[in-house]
């Protein structure tokens, strides 16, 4: 089965990159910016909810600098919510195509959470160049650069099989019941509120902040914020069950859409 | 190349009318509980027939017989509820021609997304650009996105594109009256060579006229079922009469 995948993908990628390369296209057609919105838009956001939680709210977290905090954690869940909402829809709006012609349809959801991706990956240059600033005095603390840094790409990597698993289930979810689509918008602004984006989970009590720890979300930003504001290495605990959360949520995913793919095309 | 084995395919038609509304009512009333096999419906029973390489296959029948849902079954679009379905060899399906194309691209985008759809390579593509171009008669229009594309402007691009390749089945939904005459004729020919070049053809048409003179053997569909297989004149002349007389 997994050489029959892999052929499959091999077959298939020249496909995946033209899916890719068509929502870039369509995304960017008759701005004038073009693909610097992926840059200044996260930036811009950011300066608005600093502004507003910071100023207004007097949100802190203490010893760290707060833009960065935020920034982080407002990239990595904007990554999430959008590819995994991207995703759902992918398949329900590709249906004139699935009828039409065998295509494998995991192709839809895995494009999809990989262009957010390349998005994604876009929105670290101004978010590093903010880590830079820090030093000369942008917000109250500096950001150490250390050697962790190379763990940031293995916690991304656990990062995205975890989208892309919950990408694989709500896309088929969405198929049997279209009102996943307003469902979901909901469960995410939930999520975001449950997640410690903007606040620390210091101000909790006790009790909601043990709770809190096991929202998968939560694991990954503390990941890369524990690197980025306090040079320190998350505890080989914390990695491990990033791998285990990622891989299995993934092999969930698949496991489903592989499952009911068939049926996709009576709902059409 | 392709053999089908007692295909049968069944759809539920109750699908589209599960709403909330609907379910809570019938959970109240009983007449308006609609019974399960009410909703079923099978668009083909027990269909089987076997195409040898360089067959040209016509399949008729009215609105409704299955045609379509047979071709989707050979394609692999669906998978058939019972039977078999055994196909060696790749196919190329012309299925509704331009099925692939975003609106917002240009016509030479689009002929690299759906190139990718119909599974060519990039390689493949990029050798063959000219040719496709040059066939769809397009040459001036390729910047253009399609959205601003006539609709027989549109249908000429994508025939270009789905009969670059030399596929071995070729699947065609009733679309040699695409563009203008003088297109119609050059699709025609290019139909013809393929065929003369050993490709296996299904082919679905209400014209009759050229399915007698395509088809080296037609298949009658009526209600999902078999009604008659054999030479393109004899049956073509059987369902004449079924219809008209």
């Amino acid at each position: 089965m997994i050489k029959n995948m892999a052929n499959n993908f091999k077959k298939y990628s020249f496909l995946m990159q033209q899916l890719i390369s068509r929502d870039f296209k369509v995304k960017y057609k008759r701005s004038i910016l073009g693909v610097l919105w992926s840059i200044l838009q996260p930036v811009l956001m950011m300066t608005v909810m600093a502004i507003v939680f910071s100023q207004m709210f007097k949100f802190k977290v203490e010893g760290v600098n707060y833009l960065v905090y935020l920034m982080t954690g407002l990239i990595m869940f904007n990554y999430f919510s959008e590819a995994t909402s991207n995703a759902m829809t992918s398949v329900v709006y590709n249906f004139t195509l699935i009828n039409k012609i065998y295509i494998p349809k995991y192709i839809f959801p895995i494009a999809k959470c990989l262009f957010v991706g390349i998005n994604f990956l876009l929105t670290l240059i101004p978010w590093f160049a903010i880590i830079l600033l820090s030093y000369i005095g942008l917000g109250e603390y500096a950001c150490p650069i250390n050697l962790w840094y190379i763990l940031i790409p293995y916690i991304l990597l656990c990062f995205f099989m975890f989208t892309l698993g919950i990408g694989l289930i709500v896309s088929c979810v969405s198929v049997f019941l279209r009102d996943m689509f307003y469902i979901y918008s909901i469960i995410l602004t939930i999520w975001n509120y449950l997640t410690p984006i903007f606040y620390s989970l210091e101000i909790l009590p006790p009790t909601l902040q043990t709770i809190f720890k096991y929202n998968p979300l939560y694991l990954f930003i503390t990941g890369v914020r524990s690197i980025v504001l306090y040079g320190q290495r998350p505890s080989f605990v914390q990695l491990g069950s990033m791998f285990i959360v990622g891989l299995i949520t993934m092999i969930i995913g698949l496991f489903v859409f592989k499952k009911k793919q068939d049926k996709f095309i009576y709902y059409v | 190349m392709i053999k089908l084995e007692n295909i049968s395919m069944k759809f539920n038609l109750g699908i589209e009318a599960t709403s909330f509304k609907e379910t809570f009512i019938a959970l109240f009333n009983k007449k308006k509980r609609i019974k399960k096999n009410d909703n079923e419906f099978w668009a083909l029973k027990n269909v089987s027939f076997e195409v040898q390489q360089g067959e040209v296959i016509g399949l008729i029948g009215s609105n409704g017989a299955g045609k379509s849902t047979l071709l989707k079954v050979v394609s692999g679009v669906m998978k058939p509820t019972k039977g078999k379905v055994t196909v060696n060899g790749i196919i190329s399906p012309m299925i509704e021609l331009g099925a692939g194309f975003d609106a917002e691209l240009t016509a030479r985008e689009n002929v690299y997304l759906n190139g990718a759809i119909l599974g060519y390579s990039k390689k493949f593509i990029e050798e063959k650009y000219q040719e496709i171009v040059e066939f769809s008669e397009l040459k001036d229009f390729m910047e253009v996105p399609v959205k601003n594309f006539s609709s027989g402007m549109t249908a000429k691009l994508a025939f270009s594109i789905a009969t670059i390749v030399n596929p071995e089945i070729l699947i065609v939904d009733e679309i040699l009256s695409v563009g203008d005459i003088k297109f119609q004729e050059k699709s025609k020919k290019k139909m013809m060579d393929m065929i003369k070049g050993g490709t296996t053809v299904l082919y679905v048409s209400h014209t009759l006229d050229s399915i007698r003179e395509l088809c080296t053997k037609v298949i009658w569909l009526e209600h999902g079922e078999i009604q008659m297989i054999g030479k393109p004149n004899e049956v073509c002349d059987a369902y004449y009469k079924k219809q008209l007389g």
